[in-house]
This record gives C-alpha cells, structure tokens and sequence, in this order.
C-alpha cells in the first residue's frame, strides 16, 4: 500500500509547505444582514394551485413543497393541490413546486409595493421580458421527471437495422444466392460465367474460390463506381445525408442553448 | 468545398455525441445498488402519539430543525415528513393534535397550521398578527373540540378548528403591566387567560368561547409569585395550583366563575408532612387528557432532584397518593417513572403500581442520559394495560421500546446536524496484511525468503478455499437466510477500496462510525462534554496503511466563546479513544495544521497555533520536533480575522516561535471577508497544461498556496452591493488576481481546485444566480517544470474568467476527486430541491468561445452559451432527494474512474460517481452473454466451413 502514500512529484518538492488550514475565526454567513433591511413593511401572499393530471393530490401532496427564491420563503400544498406562501414582502420572486416525482415550470412572480400581482414565464436571459401568465398561480406538471438514461439494450432488430451490417449482409445474400438461382451445372452457364470473371480478373490462374470473392468484391465496387445506374441516386443520397446531419446539428444546437 | 464543410458539420455532430455522452448519469437498474439515503428528522421538540384510531401506527414529532412529520412506531420510518425554512421563521413554537388535525403554531406565532395526520397534506394555514407568542391550547364543549385558542403578548384570539378562521379576536386588558404567561380551557365554554405582575398578583380573565366576552375579570394577590408557567398548575374543576419555596407551601384557587375568592388558599407543606429540599424550586406537573374534560386531579410535586410525590385534590384537601423517593428523574406528562432502567406503570386514581408494566431498557453505554420519555398506553385484548415508551436522550437518539425491554427501532437523529465528516480506508484483513508483512520486512536469507512466499502462498490458498465453501454452502441455503451483515470484526477492505468507514461528527457532540456500503451506524460514541457552540475539525493522522499501528483521528473540539480546545484522539475503524494522551492545551488556538511529516510511529504531525503566536506540535516526540527544526524555514501559514478584514502570513522559527512575514488588510467599512478556501491537500492534478487546437500547451498554473478570499461588501443595497474574490499566495501574500463582480451579493458559495475557481453569487440587477469560474494558465512555457516555489514564481499567471446564468439557487457546491486525477472534473451542485448535480466541469470552462473556430472544435470546447442548463438526469441521486444539503463530502476510491460522494444535510446520501464513465472496470451492463454467444457462433462456424472445406476438397478430388 505504500504507493498510496507517495506524493507527486510537483507537490513532493514544494519548498515551501504550507498547510491550508482550518480558519478558526468565525465568519458570519452573509444572507442575514442583507435580510434585515427588508423585515419592515408589508406583507404579501402568493396563492395558487398545482395540479398533476390523472394523479390524486393525496398521492403526492405530502412530498411537495413551494419554494420562492431558493428556500427564501417555503411554502406547503394543501391537500386539494392549492398552496399559499405567507410573509413574502414586495419584490420579484421565482416561485417552483418541487416534489421528487413530478416536474413542475417555475413561474415569476411580481409584488408591488402596493401588493399588486403578477406572474410571468421565467426568463433569466431577458429579465424584463413579460409574457403573462395566470395569477392566482395555475401550475400543471408537465409529467414525471425523467432522472434515468436508457440502457443501450442488444436486440436483433437493431444490430439487423444497422447500416453497416445491412451493406456487409445484402451482398453476401447475393454471392450466396446467386449461384443457387443461376444453374452452375449447365455448362454453357459456367462458362459464360467463367468468362465474365476472367474479364474481371486480370489474372485467372488462381482458381480458389474465396479468392474468387474477394476479387469479385473488389471489382463489383470498381464497376458500381463506373456504373451509370448509381449515377442518378447518389445526389440525392447525398442531399438527404447533408439534411440530416444539418438536422441533427441545429438540434444539438438547441440542446446547448435550453 | 462542400463536401469537407458536410464532413466537418458531421464531425462536430459526432463530438456532441460523445461529449452528451461523457456526461454520467444513473441508469434505471442501478437504483440502490450502491447508493442509499437515510432521512432524519432532528431533535424532538413535541411529540404525540395518533390515538384517534386503534390501529393507527403513527407518531408525530415536530423538532428544533423546523421539521414535522409522522413516524412508523412499528419501524421507525418516516410516513411523510415537512421540511420548513430553517432558522426562526420556521420555528415550531407548539404542536396540538387532536383526532386527524394537527395544530402546529410557527416562527414566533406568526402562523397557525393544521396538517392532516393521515394524508400529510395542510388543511389550511393562516397568518397571527403579531410574533409575540406565549401559548396555544384547545378548547373543547361539550365533549367535542371545535376550536383553538392563542395567546400572544397582548391579544388572545380564538380559531376554528375545521378551516382557521378567526372566531374573535380580543385584546388583554393592561397587557403593558401584565404578562400574560398561559391560556386554559376546561371543556365547559370558557376561556382563561392567565398573567402575572411579578411579585405582586395574578390577573385571571376569563372568555366566553361564543363571543369572546369577557366573563370574570379579576385578581388575586400573590406577592411571593414570579412566573405562572414555572411554578402553577390547573388541576381537577378548574383549580389554579402554585407552589411556593419560600414559605414553604401550595397556594390554590379556584377559577369557576361562581367563586368570588380573593385570596388564594394557603395549605403549607409541613401540614401535608413534607419537605422542600434546600435550593431546589419545587415544580407542579398536572395532565389533561382530553382538551374537552377538565384535567386530572391528582398531579406531580417534585420537591428535590430525585423526590416526586404523586398528590390528589379531593374536594379542597390534599391528599398524598405515593412518594417516589428512590426516583432518579422522573418525567411529565403521564405517571410513570425511570428509576435507572426501568419504567414502571402507576394507577393515577390510586397510586398503586399496575402489575406486569415493569419495563427494562438498558442504556447505549456510548449514549447519553435519557432526556424525554414519550409514553403510548393502550388496552390489551384481556382489559390490562400495556404500553410503549419512546425514550429521547442528550445524544438526541429516539428509541422505541417495547414490554418487556425490547427494542424496537432506534433513531440517531443526531446524524440530522452533521458538522463534518471523513472517509478513512478499511484495514486490511490478517491475511492481506500477512502478506503486505512479508513485502516490508527486511530479507534474511534465500531459504527463509522462499520458505515465507509458499507459506502465505498457502495462506491465500486456504482463504480462497474457504471462501469458495462458504459460498457453495451459502448458495444451499435459502436467499433470505443469508445475511451479509457488516460488522466491526469482518470490516476488512474490497478489491477495488470502494468501502469505506465514514467518520462522521454531529454538532451535539456524538460520534459516528457508518459502514459506506450499506449505511449501518458500526460504532457511536458520545462526548458528553462538548460545549454547545461548538466548532469541530476533524484530521486523519494516520490511516490503516501503517499495520501494526493501529489508524487514529483526531478531533479539535474549540469553544467558540472562549477560544479554549480540547482534542479528542480515537481509532476511526473502532471508535474508541485512543490511550495517546492529547497535549493539554491551556491557550486559545487560533489555526491547526497538519503536516505531512511522520514520527516514527507514521503519525502526521498536527501543528496548534494559540493565541500567543506560539506553536505546539502533537505527537511531540523528540523525533517530531527535530524533524520541526530542520523543516521549520519552509513551513508557512496563515491566519484570518475576519472581525478586524485581516489576513496575515507566519513562518515558523526553528524554536517553534512564529514571525509574521505579511499583512492584507481589507478595509471593513467597504467589505468584509466571508470565506477563505485553499485547496484540498490530498487533490493530485495529473495533467500540467491543455493541448490547444495548434498542438501547442497551455501549461496550468498549478500554486498549492494559492488561497481563494471571498469578500461581500458592507453596503447591501442592490445598486451598490458587491461580491469580490482575491487570489493570493499563502506564502507570500502576493495578490495574483482580484476580481469584483458589482450589483451582486452572497450566499457566495465557492470551489477551489486545481487551476480554477469557480463560484456562485447571486445577481441583483438580473436576480438570478450566476456562476463564475477563474481559470489561471502560466502561458506557453513552464518556468520550472520540477518543482513549484511560491518564493520563485517571476510571471504573473494568464487569468481567464467567464460567467453564466444558474437557473436555480443552490445549497452547497464541491467538485469529485479521484486517486490520480486523471479523471475529469464534474461540480456536484446541491439544489434546495433536493436533487445534486453533477454538472461537468467542461461547461464551466472560460475558453468555451463565442464562435465556433477550426481550433476550439479541435480542442472539443463547447460554445458559449450563457445559460446552463439543469438536466434531471444529471441528478446523482434521481428522486431520492435531500432536504436541506449542508455539504457534500467526496472522496477517491481505489479505482481512478470512481469519486465516493456524501452528500449531509437533515439527510445523509451516499452514492459513487464517475465522471469520466467507468474506463477502468466492465461496465454493469455488459453483455457477457453476447460475446460468448459470438464467441461461440464464430467457433462453430469455422468448425462447419472447415468440414465443409474437407467435403467439397475430396468431392473435387474424385471427380
């Protein structure tokens, strides 16, 4: 174990060591001096109601809290999925229903110092953009919160599907089944078949069959190359390739900027 | 041209791939296979047992932690459990419960609450006008309870009980003299508030409950009185009973409207044939069991620490029921007393001791004494009395005990206030330490040599053999027999050092050892003298790689008042106090440090700076201190006072006397500091620089000394407030960077490692919290590669910074640590809704560019974009959420791919991540069934092809 123990090098020859330690004096945590200022004047009170469809509050109202701003002000559902948070003075407020299970949008909630309401999307990018929503509070979830990624599972369909194992597989239906479809024993057959090869084959003396193949594969994809028929497919394979990745990249995009 | 533009579109399209990938998440099969969470309530404040129904199984507990929720008397777990804002504002000030409702009065009397007990949903809660709380209570009539009645300092209102409302509403006449101190209610329509002019005489006001009018207003002299709820009682119709010390004796009145007394009834205690033992305040306990009857009439005097009297009022005389001499505490609410171990069950009517109720319960040694009994009596089928006791002691534990003495669960709900914790690596076992043994001893000969390599050759043999019985034999046997229970004597470390012992120190002063596997507490032990504001460090000072010796922590216990410190040295597998002696420390301390330096025992050396600038060393051997001499010059600290803004650098002088060699002052009228964080000592960087786009390296400025200060400044209007941070050098007092971010203020919550920091604050122009992060590079070339001295350091290093929006406040932040830090880094972000974030550290990386360039693609930086974005599938720990996260404790595994992670707050998590994926071990989901198969398949093939080769080769040959 004493590999454990040894120290990098960089660290092992520091001159000067110096031990971060534990700061002794006390340091006062900052939020309670910024608070004070604010504990003097009205207070306000934001209602609403939470609502998870098809589910039955009981279910879930007992997980479930209101935060406003953090865990500034936290506020309980009751048992019909309306909540009210009390003691919150004017200001401008993120208001979210958190519970483990259900996923909930946060909303933004103006007070005025008069106590007029608002509530607005949350907009962290455009803070003063106001687009209106519900007051009292009219919050629906959006479903369960997905905390999981899906397993890579291993079915026969996909590894059939694969574009790899369709190209590899589909010529070797074709080399296999070929020669079942096409008489070999007729003699005039094969030989217009050993014709065709020896046209391909710039050298016929090796007469092994999976050397046969292979050169039959290399030639079938030079002749593809310079065949007319392909011709007029592959811009459009080619079209549909690029949207694609267009596709996909303006997504990956979006992903970055949610 | 367009071709390559598409194969780099694809490109960049494939990078994302990979980098969405790289982020780790948890996967649906792996919930509870490595991870648990255990949820705490705190210390109990009030507790009640639901009794409405028979069957009910439910224990409400409202705590100092602001928390109420249910309990399982049968298990111990929690049916549902409501966390409110801590500090004041959430305070529970009182709990009444009366058939499914429970009343809570919160933060000061500020609002009235009624949860459902079954459901564990709000009924309703309402806002009281002021925050001058005094007491709450029930008011039944008729036999039903309808309403609730609060008493403030000058107003008493009345609610109901089904919705909240206010009935009425009345203020306390002369409230500016008087102190109203309590109300009571005896089920027959009227509401008493009762206050005091101390020393002088009581103000009785009695209420209608219809329409709160005032009854009876009146007062009674009681010069020798000084505080109602201290030292008067209501017992039986109504009767108003107070001791008195001095004279000796019981004052009594009676309240009924009817009585026009005006004097209280005198009855001294020498009458009754009693005694007041010298300075001791007698104390009167009554109890009401149903808030719509009248209480009972028989109560508690205690006359001495360990002298109870259970007495009945009876028709104006008093009579003595039972004298409780031998007791040594006994507690309210129901007749019952603990005398050592035992609880036994008395008849209130007739003071006789009910048979069968003797209840023995034997104390944790390593617990404290018991606090607060909670009892539960119910009706056996056969009309006897049977009962359950819950049993609350100073550690804060809650233990349910069962006739005759069984235990049925126990709570440490001292783990609800973890202070700070540490993960120690588990001994080896006898024979891996055989064999480690036989590494480090000298050689003495070839034969000897070879003859010890076979033996423990033969050593491992028969473990693996044993260990090969032992599952065939386990395998036999039904799954449910099989227990793999951890305990002290089989702890012994895993292949991979993925177990751990977590050494964890709670505020009230109790020690936990737990089993990081599986969350089971494997020692506790309490200091019973540990002050109650107390600050904790707690040091490794040797770990279990030094066999023989046995592993030893140290704890520094400082009293925050007085500066004074004492150590605590115990044995982290075993918990139990270790025979070294610690150094008596008569001084205040103002810093520790733990050096890297060993005595010859392998025990690192704790430095204690006190407040005469004079060091002493622990262990202090003479080895120790020749050591402290010859490294005395390269031994530097630092010191904060955040009260006068000053840091301050020293150097040790070889007698162990310290020279101050710098000074920064922060001015303390603008700002003041609000953390200072250095970086984690056992944090290894593996890579020194970044390779840049051109295949060109950014070399990493990689200063250990380096100290992250934190200011927030005194002004705290939105406009003008402000959050700095300065980078400084620990040995020099160099400032290396400084930063202010304006219209922001704190919680800043700041992690420092490696060559960034990265910090949160909250924004008040924007309201939002942002996060901000400080790379700093030395540049293209390293000015000396071997070696890092803060005293020859000459370029200033590249800073870089860049900022983004958060959309969500946070808790608690740390990033992951692993052996060699070849791993990427990820932030584990704890968020108040419970949920931590593992978020990348790739996305907090001020080199992401705001155009996308040939290079920084290379480089598979990821464009900017100034809001991060919080993916629940990022959360380590998916729906197990955890209230109230106070810090999150991580550590390296023995494999470079895993960072151990606790996460402490009112609940304590334990999970692995891997930031990186698992690039050391196969993963979970392996498919070993395919590969064989494949294997397989591939086998036969060849075996087919050739067979059918032979055929087709012979068939060829014949023709």
């Amino acid at each position: 174990m004493w590999h454990r123990e040894r120290i990098p090098l960089l660290l092992a020859f520091v001159q000067s060591v110096l031990v971060v330690g534990w700061c002794f004096t006390e340091m006062e945590a900052g939020p309670g001096a910024a608070m004070s200022t604010q504990t003097n004047g009205d207070r306000f009170k934001i209602e609403g109601r939470a609502i998870v469809p098809g589910v039955k509050t009981q279910d879930w109202v007992s997980t479930a809290r209101v935060l406003v701003d953090g865990e500034e002000h936290v506020g309980f559902l009751r048992t019909d999925g309306s909540f009210a948070v009390n003691d919150v003075p004017s200001g401008s407020y993120v208001v979210e229903v958190v519970t483990p299970t259900y996923r909930f949008e946060a909303v933004r909630v103006d007070i005025t110092s008069k106590g007029k309401m608002r509530a607005r999307l949350v907009n962290y990018i455009k803070t003063s953009e106001v687009i209106r929503q519900p007051y009292p509070l009219q919050i629906r979830s959006s479903g369960p919160h997905s905390y999981f990624m899906k397993r890579e599972t291993w079915g026969w369909t996909d590894f059939l599907m694969n574009p790899m194992v369709m190209m590899m597989v589909l010529p070797l239906l074709i080399i296999v089944l070929l020669p079942k479809v096409v008489n070999t024993n007729d003699p005039e057959m094969r030989k217009e078949m050993e014709q065709s090869m020896n046209m391909l084959n710039p050298n016929p003396e090796l007469p092994d069959v999976s050397e046969l193949m292979t050169k039959l594969f290399s030639g079938s994809k030079g002749s593809s190359k310079a065949g007319s028929s392909s011709k007029g497919t592959r811009p459009a394979a080619k079209r549909r390739a690029k949207k694609l990745s267009m596709q996909n990249n303006s997504a990956d995009l979006d992903s970055w900027d949610q | 041209r367009a071709a390559a533009a598409m194969a780099k579109l694809i490109l960049l399209w494939l990078k994302c791939i990979i980098l969405y990938n790289a982020v780790d998440a948890v996967f649906e099969d792996q919930v509870g296979k490595f991870d648990w969470r255990q949820q705490y309530v705190g210390k109990v404040r009030f507790s009640h047992f639901d009794t409405h129904v028979q069957s009910s199984k439910k224990v409400l507990v409202a705590t100092e932690n602001n928390v109420f929720a249910a309990l399982n008397t049968r298990t111990g777990e929690l049916f549902w459990r409501h966390v409110d804002k801590s500090g004041p504002e959430g305070n529970i000030d009182a709990l009444l419960h009366h058939g499914q409702d429970a009343i809570l009065v919160v933060g000061n009397g500020r609002l009235l609450r009624s949860w459902d007990v079954n459901v564990g949903g709000l009924n309703w809660e309402i806002v009281l006008d002021s925050g001058s709380f005094q007491k709450a209570c029930l008011v039944g009539q008729q036999g039903t309870v309808k309403h609730v009645a609060v008493l403030e300092k000058n107003i008493i209102s009345l609610h109901y009980l089904s919705n909240g409302h206010q009935k009425w509403i009345e203020n306390l006449p002369d409230s500016e003299t008087v102190d109203y101190q309590t109300v009571y209610s005896g089920g027959n329509g009227e509401v008493y508030a009762l206050g005091i002019v101390p020393h002088s005489h009581i103000v009785i006001i009695a209420y209608s409950t219809d329409d709160g009018e005032i009854i009876k207003q009146i007062s009674v002299e009681a010069p020798w009185l000084s505080n109602i709820v201290a030292s008067c009682a209501v017992i039986g119709q109504g009767v108003l009973i107070c001791v008195d010390s001095a004279t000796p004796s019981l004052y009594m009145y009676n309240l009924n409207p009817n009585m026009d007394d005006l004097q209280m009834t005198q009855i001294p205690l020498q009458s009754l044939g009693l005694e007041v033992a010298p300075d001791f305040q007698p104390v009167l306990v009554s109890h009401q069991p149903n808030s719509a009857h009248q209480p009972l009439s028989e109560f508690f005097l205690q006359l001495g620490p360990d002298n109870f009297l259970l007495l009945q009022f009876n028709n104006g005389q008093i009579v003595t029921l039972r004298d409780f001499k031998p007791v040594r505490k006994l507690f309210s609410i129901f007749l019952f007393h603990i005398q050592k171990h035992y609880i036994n069950l008395f008849s209130a009517e007739t003071g006789r001791r009910l048979l069968d109720t003797t209840l023995i319960f034997v104390m944790d040694p390593n617990g404290g004494k018991p606090e607060k009994i909670y009892i539960q009596p119910f009706l056996k089928k056969d009309d006897s009395v049977g009962y359950r006791a819950m049993v609350q002691t100073e550690d804060h534990t809650l233990t349910f005990i069962q006739q005759p003495g069984r235990v049925m669960w126990t709570r440490e709900e001292a783990l609800s206030d973890v202070v700070t914790m540490e993960m120690v690596d588990l001994p080896l076992t006898g024979t891996q330490a055989e064999l480690e043994g036989e590494f480090g001893k000298k050689a003495d000969g070839l034969m000897s040599m070879v003859f010890k390599r076979l033996s423990s050759q033969l050593i491992l043999l028969q473990a693996w053999i044993s260990h090969l019985w032992k599952l065939f034999y386990d395998a036999r046997k039904p799954r449910s027999q099989v227990k793999n229970e951890v305990t002290i004597e089989n702890l012994s470390r895993d292949e991979f050092n993925l177990q751990k012992m977590m050494v964890m120190v709670t505020a009230s002063g109790k020690l936990f050892g737990i089993d990081s596997k599986t969350g089971s507490i494997l020692w506790r032990h309490y200091l019973n003298d540990v002050p109650s504001n107390a600050a904790f460090k707690l040091m490794v000072q040797r770990t279990t790689a030094h066999f023989p010796h046995p592993p030893q922590c140290t704890l520094l216990i400082k009293d925050k008042d007085t500066g004074l410190t004492t150590l605590h040295v115990f044995n982290p597998i075993f918990g139990k106090k270790s025979h070294v002696t610690p150094p008596a420390l008569p001084q205040p301390i103002l810093q520790s440090l733990l050096l890297p330096l060993m005595d010859q025992d392998y025990a690192k050396v704790l430095l204690l700076v006190d407040d005469q600038y004079k060091v002493s060393a622990f262990p202090s051997t003479k080895n120790v201190l020749q050591q402290l001499q010859e490294m005395a010059s390269s031994i530097f600290f630092y010191l904060v006072d955040s009260s006068q803004g000053r840091l301050s650098g020293y150097r040790l002088r070889t007698d162990l006397s310290t020279e101050q060699i710098w000074e920064v002052v922060i001015p303390m009228e603008i700002q003041r500091i609000v953390s200072v964080k250095g970086k984690r000592p056992n944090e290894h960087v593996h890579s020194q620089g970044r390779v840049m786009g051109d295949r060109s390296v950014l070399y990493k400025y990689l200063n250990p000394n380096l100290l992250a200060v934190v200011t927030e400044s005194t002004d705290t209007h939105q406009e003008r407030s402000f959050v700095g941070i300065i980078l400084i050098d620990g040995v020099t007092g160099r400032i290396i960077h400084e930063a202010v971010q304006r219209k922001a203020r704190g919680p800043v919550h700041i992690v420092h490692s490696e060559n960034w920091v990265v910090y949160e604050y909250w924004s008040t122009k924007s309201r939002r919290n942002e996060f901000s992060v400080i790379e700093l590079y030395e540049g293209m070339e390293l000015y000396n590669s071997t070696v890092f001295s803060s005293l020859d350091r000459p370029h200033a290093p590249q800073v870089l910074q860049q900022s983004y929006i958060f959309p969500s406040a946070i808790s608690t932040m740390e990033a992951t640590l692993t052996e060699k830090g070849i791993t990427s880094r990820h932030l584990l972000i704890g968020l108040p809704s419970g949920g931590i974030l593992s978020l990348p550290k790739m996305f907090l990386d001020p080199r992401r560019p705001e155009i996308v360039s040939e290079q920084s693609r290379e480089e598979n930086l990821i464009p900017y974009a100034p809001e991060l974005m919080i993916r629940t599938e990022w959360f380590i720990n998916y729906n197990q959420s955890i209230s109230r996260v106070r810090g999150i404790h991580t550590s390296p595994s023995g494999l470079e791919s895993t960072c151990l992670v606790v996460a402490y707050g009112l609940d304590i998590y334990q999970t692995r991540v891997y930031p990186s994926k698992q690039f050391d071990v196969l993963k979970d989901d392996y498919d070993y069934m395919l590969i064989s198969s494949v294997l397989l398949a591939l086998f036969f093939a060849t075996m087919i092809s050739k067979r059918l080769a032979e055929v087709k080769l012979l068939n060829r040959a014949w023709r």
